[in-house]
Parts: C-alpha cells; sequence; structure tokens
C-alpha cells in the first residue's frame, strides 16, 4: 500500500470572475522511501495539489477527492485536529522562498524547536539538542551559534537549510519539496539538491520534489509526474520518460534542456499555460501544440495505457517519433 | 525614427491621452463605487454641500433671531416640543435647526480653506525640498519636524493665543499644523519619481524645472495627496470645533458647532439636545469625509495602508 | 541597535533646539510690547517695568537672549508664573501626574482592546464581526472626543447617576501625595472607598482620551495582520501543524505588532492634544487645563514653558518606542 495515496483530487478557486479550476482529476501515489517528481510550467497547478494535501489552500479554495489517504489514515474525513497531528510531524514541506519562510521575528532555533515541542512534546533542553543536531544534519556550520540567528542574518542557501532542518525535525515519512532551489544560485542549488537526496536515502522517507527543472528531476527522480493546466498529462518512471517521452508537451520540456538541444538555438514550447479566461476546447495543450489536428481541438483526449507513459493524448508519441 | 514621425505620436499621445483620462476615471469609478460606505460618505457629504449652499432657503429662521418667549424649547418629539421648532431652541431662544443648517456653511469653508492653505504650502514647500535637496531640504524638514513634535492642537491652541481668538486665525493655526504630512508626502513622492525613466526623459527631452516639477512629477504624487487632502479635510473640522469648543476658535454669536457646544456646556442637565445636537452634527460630517477618504485610499492607492 | 538609538538621537536634538527657538520666538512674536503683554491687563508700574525688563533680558540682542534661554532651560529653569508666581517647572511636575495617570490608562485600554479587535476582524475578515469592529473603529475614529465625553456625562453622571463627573477623586477623602498617582496613593493612604472613587473618577476620561488612539489601533492592526497573514512564514508555521491560535497569536502577531507599535509611538503626540479637550471638559487637574487655563490668563511664560516641556515628553515618550520598536524587531535589534 502507498504511503500517500491520491485518487482524482481536484482544487476549485472562488475568484471574483468565477470559479477556476486549478488541479483537474489529478492521481498521486508515493511509496515510503521513493522520490516522485511533479514537472510543469508555473500556472499548472502542480504546488496547489499538494497544498491541498497539507491543507495550506486558503478558504477560497474548494478541494475535492476520490481518495485521499496517508499512512492509512482517511485525509478526508479526519478532523483538522488530527490532520495538524499529521502535518509537521509525518508530513512536512519546505518552499520555494526560504528567506521569507522563515519568521523575521523568531530565532532559528525558536522556530526549529516548535515542531518538536508541538508534536513531540520534547523539553527545553532535548529540544536544543535535537535542533544542534538536525542542523549539522543539514551542514550548517557552528550549530550552536546558529541557534540564536535571525532569519535576516542568513544568506538563501542557509535559509533553505534551516528550512530543511525544520522540516525533517520529527521525522517526517513524506517530505514535499515546492520548487526548494528555485530562488538560489545555481552553485547553491546542487547543494541543496544533494542534501535532499541524501536525507532521503538516509531516512527512507518518501520525497515529492516539484520543479520546472527538467534538469532536477533527471537527477533525482525514481518516478515523474507531468503536469499540464492542472492535469496530468504524463506519468512514467524517469528513465522511460527521458528515453521516450509519450506526450508532446513532455517531449517539448526535454527539447527545451540545454545539453539536449541540437542546434545553436534552444527550442522554447510557444505560448503560456492556458488561464482562468483561456482555456481551450478538447486537449488542454492543442493551441501549443506542433501535432493538435481538429480532433485535438474538439474532443478532450483519453488516458492511454501505462505502455505509452499514461499520455493525455489522442496521438501519443512513439520512440522514434520523439527522436526524430 | 525621424522626426516627422516623433510629432505624428505626440499628436497621438495628446488625442489619446483625453479618451485615457476618461477611461481611467470610468475606472477609478468602478472600483470606488464598488466601496458602499465610500458612496455613502460621499452621499452624505454632498447633502451637507447643497444643505450649507441653500441654507437660506432650507432653514426656517435666521441663525441670529431670538425667540424670547420660547427659552430652552426641547426638540418637537419631547412632550414640550413645540412645531415651530423642530430641534428645539438654545438659551436665547434661537431655533437650534437653523444654526445648525447654517453651521454647515461653516464647517465646509472651514475645511476648505484649510485644506487649501495646507495643501498649496505644503506642496511648494515639499517640491523645494524634495528638488533642489541639500541645505534648502534641510532646513524645510528639520522645520516639519519641529512643527511635528508638538502635540497638533496645543500647538494651534498657542498660535491662536498669540494671533488673537476667532476663526479665521483658527483655520491658519489648523493649517500650519497639517502642513507638514503634506511637505513630507509631496517630498517623498518627488524623491522616488525623480530617478524614474519618464522624469529623466523628460530632463533630457530639455524640460525646465519648474515644468519638471508641475506638470511632470506633480500629476504622479497626485493620489496620495489627495487622500491625505481628503483626511485632512476632516482633522480641519475636527480641530477647529475643538478650538471653538476651548473658547478660541469662532466667537459667539457664530452659529459653527464647536462654538455651540461651548456655548450650551453649562445647560447640559437641563437641556441635552443642545449639546447632543451639534455633535451629532460634526460626527456625521466627519465620519462621512472619513469613509470617503477611506475609499479613495483604496481605490487609488491599494499599497497606501495608513490609519 | 546602538547606530539606529543614535540616528534617532541625532533627529532629536536638532529638534530639540528647533522647539526651543520656537517658544523662544513666541513671545516676542507677540503683537505689542511683550512686557506689558506679560504684564497682563493690569498694567505695570514704571519701576517693575525696569525690572522685568532686566530680569527678562529683553534690552539685548535676541541672539544672546537665546543662548540665555537655552542655557536656562538645560538648568531647569523654565521661567515663572506671572499668576502664581511659582516656577514653571514646579507648577508643571505638580500636574503632570494626573495627565500622566489618565493618559496611561487611556492608553491602556486602546491597546488591550484595540489590538483584539484589530485581530480578530483581520482572522475573519469580510464577516460581520469584521464589518461591525471597523464601522466602530471609522466611527471613534471621526468622533468629536470633546462631544463624546459631554455624552458620556449625561449619560453616566447626569441619568444614570454612576460616575462623578469631575475631579480625580470625592472631596472626601484626604491623604498625602506620595506617587502623583490616585490609583496608587489611594491605595497607599489605606482609606476605605478612596481607591474605587479614584478609579470611577478615573474611567470617563480614559474612556475618551482613549477612544481615538484605540480606533486607529484596531485600524492599524487589522492592515497589519492581513498584511502578515499572507506571508509565507505563516504558511510555514501552518505546514509545522501548529494551532491556529499560536499562528494567529504568536507567529503573524508579533510581525504585525512592529507597525503597530509605531502607530502607538504617534497616538502619544494626539493624547497630549486630546488631554487638553478631555481634561476641560472633566475638571482634570492635568497639564492639558493648566495650559488652557494659562492661555486664558495669558500667563505667557507658562505658556511658553509649558508648550516646551509638553513637547520634550512627547520626544521622549517617542524615543522610548523608538527603542521598543527596536526591540521588537530582530531586524534593528541585531542589525
Amino acid at each position: 500500500m502507498p504511503l500517500l495515496d491520491i485518487r482524482d483530487l481536484s482544487v476549485t478557486f472562488a475568484t471574483s470572475t468565477g470559479a477556476f479550476k486549478a488541479v483537474d482529476g489529478v492521481d498521486i501515489s508515493v511509496d515510503a522511501g521513493e522520490v516522485l517528481s511533479i514537472v510543469g510550467e508555473s500556472g499548472s497547478g502542480k504546488s496547489v495539489a499538494m497544498l491541498a494535501v497539507m491543507g495550506l489552500l486558503p478558504p477560497t479554495a474548494t478541494v475535492t477527492a476520490a481518495h485521499m489517504e496517508f499512512d492509512g489514515v482517511d485525509l478526508k474525513t479526519a478532523s483538522k485536529r488530527r490532520r495538524r497531528e499529521i502535518i509537521g510531524r509525518d508530513i512536512s514541506m519546505i518552499f520555494q522562498e526560504p528567506m521569507s519562510s522563515l519568521n523575521p521575528c523568531f530565532t532559528v532555533g525558536f522556530q526549529i524547536g516548535e515542531a518538536l515541542k508541538t508534536h513531540l512534546g520534547l523539553g527545553r533542553s532535548e529540544r536544543k539538542k535535537r535542533a544542534i543536531e538536525l542542523l549539522s544534519l543539514v551542514g550548517i556550520p557552528e550549530p550552536e551559534k546558529r541557534l540564536s540567528a535571525f532569519p535576516h542574518q542568513l544568506s538563501g542557501g542557509m535559509s533553505q537549510r534551516v528550512m530543511i532542518a525544520m522540516a525533517i525535525s520529527c521525522r517526517p515519512k513524506l517530505l514535499i519539496a515546492d520548487e526548494p532551489t528555485t530562488a538560489l544560485d545555481v552553485t547553491i542549488q546542487a547543494q541543496i539538491l544533494d542534501l535532499l537526496v541524501d536525507l532521503q536515502k538516509e531516512t527512507e522517507m518518501g520525497l515529492v520534489l516539484i520543479t520546472h527543472d527538467m534538469g532536477v528531476v533527471a537527477e533525482t527522480a525514481q518516478r515523474v509526474v507531468v503536469q499540464y493546466a492542472g492535469k496530468q498529462v504524463e506519468r512514467q518512471d524517469v528513465t522511460g520518460l527521458f528515453d521516450a517521452p509519450h506526450h508532446p508537451y513532455t517531449a517539448a520540456l526535454l527539447d527545451a534542456l540545454p545539453d539536449r538541444a541540437t542546434g545553436d538555438r534552444l527550442p522554447a514550447i510557444p505560448g503560456v499555460v492556458p488561464g482562468q479566461g483561456d482555456r481551450p476546447t478538447g486537449c488542454l495543450f492543442n493551441p501549443r501544440c506542433a501535432f493538435a489536428d481538429e480532433r485535438c481541438r474538439t474532443v478532450e483526449p483519453p488516458r492511454q495505457p501505462p505502455e505509452l507513459g499514461e499520455a493525455l493524448c489522442h496521438y501519443p508519441l512513439h520512440t522514434g517519433e520523439a527522436a526524430a | 525614427m525621424t522626426d516627422q514621425t516623433v510629432t505624428e505620436t505626440a499628436a497621438d499621445t495628446t488625442r489619446s491621452s483625453r479618451s485615457a483620462r476618461r477611461a481611467m476615471l470610468k475606472e477609478f469609478w468602478y472600483y470606488f463605487s464598488e466601496n458602499k460606505g465610500a458612496v455613502a460618505g460621499l452621499f452624505v457629504f454632498l447633502t451637507l454641500v447643497i444643505v450649507a449652499l441653500l441654507a437660506p432657503l432650507l432653514a426656517p429662521y435666521s441663525p441670529d433671531q431670538q425667540f424670547r418667549d420660547s427659552l430652552l424649547v426641547p426638540p418637537v418629539w419631547d412632550a414640550d416640543g413645540k412645531a415651530a421648532f423642530l430641534l428645539g431652541t438654545d438659551a436665547v431662544g434661537r431655533d437650534v435647526l437653523s444654526r445648525l443648517i447654517y453651521g454647515a456653511r461653516y464647517s465646509l469653508v472651514i475645511g476648505l480653506v484649510v485644506v487649501t492653505l495646507a495643501l498649496v504650502s505644503g506642496i511648494l514647500l515639499g517640491l523645494v525640498a524634495g528638488f533642489f535637496r541639500g541645505w534648502v531640504d534641510t532646513v524645510i524638514m528639520r522645520l516639519m519636524d519641529v512643527i511635528l513634535a508638538f502635540p497638533s492642537l496645543l500647538l494651534a491652541l498657542v498660535l491662536v493665543a498669540i494671533l488673537g481668538p476667532g476663526l479665521r486665525n483658527a483655520m491658519i493655526a489648523i493649517a500650519l499644523v497639517l502642513q507638514p504630512h503634506f511637505v513630507r508626502l509631496t517630498r517623498a513622492s518627488v524623491l522616488s519619481e525623480k530617478n524614474k525613466d519618464y522624469v529623466v526623459s523628460a530632463r533630457v527631452a530639455g524640460a525646465g524645472k519648474v515644468r519638471l516639477m508641475t506638470r511632470t512629477i506633480l500629476p504622479n504624487c497626485l493620489a496620495p495627496l489627495i487622500v491625505q487632502a481628503t483626511l485632512s479635510f476632516s482633522t480641519a473640522i475636527l480641530d477647529v470645533a475643538a478650538l471653538g469648543f476651548l473658547g478660541m476658535g469662532a466667537q459667539p454669536p457664530t452659529p459653527e458647532w464647536g462654538t455651540m457646544l461651548a456655548d450650551s456646556r453649562e445647560f447640559i442637565t437641563r437641556a441635552p439636545w443642545l449639546v447632543t445636537l451639534p455633535g451629532v452634527a460634526i460626527l456625521v460630517t466627519v465620519l462621512a469625509i472619513n469613509l470617503v477618504g477611506d475609499g479613495l485610499r483604496d481605490t487609488l492607492d491599494p499599497k497606501l495602508k495608513r490609519s | 541597535m546602538l547606530r539606529f538609538l543614535l540616528h534617532r538621537f541625532g533627529i532629536l536634538i536638532p529638534t530639540f533646539i528647533g522647539v526651543s527657538i520656537v517658544t523662544f520666538a513666541f513671545i516676542r512674536v507677540l503683537p505689542g510690547d511683550p512686557i506689558l503683554l506679560l504684564a497682563g491687563e493690569r498694567g505695570v508700574t514704571p519701576e517693575r517695568y525696569a525690572q522685568l525688563q532686566e530680569l527678562l533680558g529683553f534690552d539685548r540682542p535676541l541672539v544672546v537672549q537665546y543662548w540665555d534661554y537655552l542655557w536656562a532651560i538645560l538648568h531647569g529653569d523654565f521661567g515663572t508664573s506671572l499668576v502664581s508666581k511659582q516656577p514653571v517647572l514646579d507648577e508643571f511636575l505638580a500636574r503632570f501626574p494626573a495627565t500622566l495617570e489618565l493618559s496611561l490608562c487611556a492608553m491602556f485600554l486602546a491597546v488591550i482592546i484595540g489590538i483584539p479587535a484589530g485581530v480578530i476582524a483581520a482572522v475573519k475578515r469580510g464577516s460581520i464581526y469584521d464589518q461591525s469592529i471597523m464601522t466602530t473603529a471609522l466611527v471613534g475614529y471621526s468622533m468629536p472626543i470633546f462631544w463624546w465625553g459631554l455624552l458620556l456625562i449625561i449619560l453616566f453622571s447626569v441619568t444614570l447617576g454612576w460616575t462623578p463627573v469631575s475631579g480625580r477623586i470625592s472631596l472626601m477623602y484626604y491623604f498625602p501625595q506620595v506617587t502623583g498617582f490616585m490609583l496608587i496613593d489611594s491605595l497607599l493612604s489605606g482609606e476605605k472607598g478612596a481607591f474605587a472613587s479614584a478609579v470611577s473618577h478615573l474611567i470617563l476620561p480614559s474612556i475618551v482620551l482613549g477612544t481615538i488612539p484605540l480606533a486607529v489601533i484596531a485600524r492599524q492592526t487589522r492592515s497589519a495582520m492581513l498584511e502578515v497573514l499572507g506571508e509565507d512564514y505563516v504558511r510555514t508555521a501552518r505546514a509545522k501543524g501548529l494551532s491556529s491560535g499560536r499562528i494567529v497569536g504568536l507567529h503573524a502577531l508579533r510581525n504585525a505588532l512592529i507597525p503597530v507599535v509605531t502607530v502607538i509611538g504617534l497616538q502619544v503626540g494626539v493624547m497630549m492634544a486630546g488631554a487638553i479637550l478631555t481634561e476641560t471638559i472633566f475638571s482634570w487637574p492635568g497639564v492639558g487645563k493648566w495650559m488652557l487655563d494659562s492661555v486664558f490668563k495669558r500667563d505667557y511664560p507658562v505658556v511658553q514653558g509649558g508648550l516646551l516641556l509638553i513637547a520634550a515628553v512627547v520626544m521622549v515618550v517617542n524615543l522610548m518606542v523608538d527603542l521598543l520598536y527596536g526591540f521588537i524587531n530582530p531586524r534593528i535589534r541585531q542589525g
């Protein structure tokens, strides 16, 4: 049984101009010790799905799901209190902007100790001991000194390390990392990714890595979900995805990788992810797809079998075509 | 780009700027009208303006006319009230309703005069400070700090004590203590706008200093100034009424609301309506203006979250 | 933190000098002969005139006069009242505790009601609570407090007879002033009912003086909370599984308080202005009423000295608020 099992998850936001479906019929399952990557452009709803799992969406959002279970607990029926016990202890999350994700008014030590106190009921000295342990675990030098530091005294990379230390403080079973390296310098990005992967291996926790960077996916993930405009357009393991993408969108994303590009210009996907007002009929990707025909523009595409990457496409690509 | 296209585009801009302005006004009204409180405030305020303008037509009597046989008559809903005096009469037999109606004139004129004085002098000083920097800036801003260091009403009180009690001096004093806010706002906007591209390009195009200040920069600082002016309008009415209440503002028998309150203090037990009514008038006026001010603030500048 | 304080102090000193120049200039810009004005309507004998002229040094150059004035101030000499012949500083110190007690109580009310009200309004944004709190705050903010005081007197003193109309304590109690704070002195006196009497005298003036700060604090707290509640670190706190009480009351409020403290500091000056009105309405023997009385009596040295002393108090309080601001904002404390 998977650690996290979600089926047919949809999230709708009530906006001043009407309802907007940010996530549409998404299935996600993560096993213990597994790294799943969710890939997509901004606006594809990849973060929203995981925020829904965490219960972090604003009240304007409506979450529906056929099934939503974590570690044997039905999240749909669990009380708020029960969910709060799980959140921050068994599932934790780190975010894109480490600098603004730490509270500027409290010390690093206090913020790490909070989850320890709330979930594990540790006393003051135990909290301090564990916080030092965690800080050295995430590679922060002089952890005793850093405990009394305020967030504004830390760099972006340091802040993200502190965020990770906070997230893993209660030894979670699942860690959700929402674009953890996007806001960081390129040199720091690799360090933070390595840290996440190392920690994941050491602690055997599940890791959901949300990113828009195919390079990150290649380095870390075992399985990949490609999301577009709130829908999952392809689901594959990482080798299969990189060798033989079946959805034109996945193929286009891969073509945009610098080390895969042929010729001297980096191919880009024309256009943007459709928003609330401009959702096309038929396949959501059709306005930007090189292969789209009349059927794509009128009929919603079916889900292809696993051999074809469960692609949501009328004309899934085959290996030969993808290479062409 | 050739010279000809430049002039053509310039002509286009002037033509389109008029319709753009109309579109802006339309958009402004759309957002402003979303705020029901602000619209209600505007309605009350406009009503007050009409009442003030038409005071001689609306008021049943002259504000100074004394009915010696009808002293301290309570309002009409009281058992002892008389239909002739809807809101009763004061200690010398003057009709309270008529005095309140004429009082609206005073309050609105007070607000208008004080805000105009403070706004004009504040904008001038702020533009000068922000534009010339250096010692001129330092002197002006330190002077504003000094004015702001005093509790406003206290400083106004002392100023009136020097200048002599009276409505005119009260207005000058209040304008003086309100004006530093405009100076600071204008200067801050000038400093932040000064280095923006459009100002630099205007300067490169050869616009003179005065033109830069008044034509290029000032219109872009207007939003916070309008909001501040509206809020100062209500502060001016309140503070001048307070000075009137303390006996340093408008002098009796002027039907100014604060002065009316001061006159009626001794009748607080015998004729409570004399105390209640002018206060209600002040509160409603100030509240209406503040509602409009809040609405303007939210519409014009969502980032401007002052209170 | 030190640099921050030095910076604030650096602004304070020129401001104080400016304030002293203004108060110095005050008597000189009065139209007419300042000595005749000082002497009031009774006029002066020629001997008294010469005496005053020498005493006040009006025959010397302005710069010298100002220097002497500043020198005297720095030595605690703020002039002498023409009416009571007492030093202005002594008169001020005798009345200041009454104003301070009233202001502290008013600010206490404003803070303990205003901050929770603002927090509730922000958390329940758009609800009926939010709407009624914000409407009430706007009415409070627009309130002519001199009228509000009279209204409360009509209701609670005249109609219901619950509270006294004026003064700090009932005349039946007499005890030595130890601290100058009636609440404390009445307790120290051990007289039965004295404390209750002091409280009942203090309550209405505190409400009146606290109304505008209360409204301003509630409005500011709400807008600061709304901003903070949308911040990433609040989401982080939620992601930790903390209770909503802890998220709102600790993580969000702690940050929202930073701008609120600034606003509280600005209200001190507003309260000093409000004290003139409040003390007048309730015959509260504080510095506000003293100033107004002196204006009416044309006791110009008192007006001059009082103005300077009150401005100095406001500046000192603002410096203390800056300290507090630095203390609650780690960026400045550790900066």
